[in-house]
């Protein structure tokens, strides 16, 4: 029926990683408040997303070196 | 020994509205909707043995942990698309109980009331536009003899990359342009590296439009975009994470 509805990567099987720092990491609303437990404290997020970004640097560069 | 018991805490994934007893039949397995037919939170119950904060922090460095959890957290809020109308929450919002996520959703009712009117009905889509490197085609040029002609070659490679750089930006300004004249909103982000992209191309321009449920001309024109090197990519739809930081 539509063309444009078939060109499109439909809802994706499988969203990419990019797209999920992208959304569900870097976007949404941010909660604040005693009602949350420490742990949605946003900083930690971005720790982890640093520690994510680097570590899968370091995969790829040894895979390089590898080969 | 109730420590089995104790030892959960809900994660709220996003505030929806309208909800009611006909979404509940629409949530994933697992989900549940805490609130009112206006507006409620959708949570799911989770291990504080993962979300705990010494846990966290070492399971945030943990890559497939945390890709996991983002995967779950995108499919819930997914799974309602289309459904009601979505506001998501950020990666990692953790409450202690029921009772908790009620008093956030008290205090916050007025805004989520505001934005679920004003994204009603809306979804978000994605584009990202990557450079598409072509062979080199100046291998006919003579290679430099002397230290000036080798100068010269290396500005003039300088000054071209400068050019077609420029080009570029002019040409994905004016698609933007183009896209926002479609949708009802638009931002642009932060092109995101290699590392992540799991692309060799350079990715260029990561934008997100908010368009109206059944508007298809934006996808429309993203598939009608090309230009030589540049490549679109059209994703989505999503529900609007992109349009909802206003909100907080």
């Amino acid at each position: 029926m539509s063309t444009v509805a078939a060109s499109r990567p439909s809802l994706q099987e499988e969203v990419t990683l990019v797209e999920l720092v992208d959304r569900v990491l870097n976007k949404g609303v941010v909660l604040t408040g005693d009602v949350t437990l420490a742990v949605a404290d946003v900083d930690l997020v971005y720790v982890g997303l640093r520690l994510l970004l680097s570590s899968v640097s370091t995969l790829e560069r040894g895979a390089e070196d590898a080969a | 020994m109730i420590g089995a018991e104790a030892a959960t805490a809900l994660y709220a994934y996003a505030a929806v509205g309208p909800a009611g007893a006909a979404l509940e039949g629409d949530l994933p397995v697992g989900l549940e909707l805490i609130g009112d037919d206006e507006i409620a939170i959708v949570v799911e119950r989770v291990s504080l043995d993962e979300f705990a904060e010494e846990s966290l922090r070492e399971n945030l460095n943990d890559r497939q942990w945390l890709e996991s959890k983002a995967r779950r957290h995108e499919e819930a809020v997914q799974a309602l698309l289309g459904k009601t109308t979505v506001i998501p929450l950020r990666f990692g919002s953790i409450h202690h109980d029921r009772d908790a996520v009620g008093a956030f959703l008290d205090e916050r009712r007025s805004e989520f009331r505001q934005a679920l009117t004003s994204l009603q009905n809306r979804v978000e889509l994605g584009v990202k536009a990557w450079l598409v490197e072509r062979p080199a085609a100046d291998t006919a040029a003579p290679a430099p003899t002397t230290g000036r002609e080798y100068l010269n070659a290396r500005r003039r490679a300088r000054d071209d990359a400068t050019q077609a750089s420029g080009r570029r930006a002019e040409i994905l300004a004016a698609v933007h342009e183009r896209l926002l004249s479609l949708s009802e909103a638009g931002v642009l982000n932060g092109p995101q590296p290699p590392e992540l992209s799991g692309r060799d191309e350079v990715m260029l321009m990561n934008a997100a439009y908010l368009v109206r449920i059944g508007d298809d001309r934006l996808a429309a024109e993203v598939g009608r975009l090309s230009v030589d090197e540049i490549q679109f990519e059209l994703t989505g739809p999503w529900v609007p994470y992109n349009f909802v930081e206003r909100v907080s």
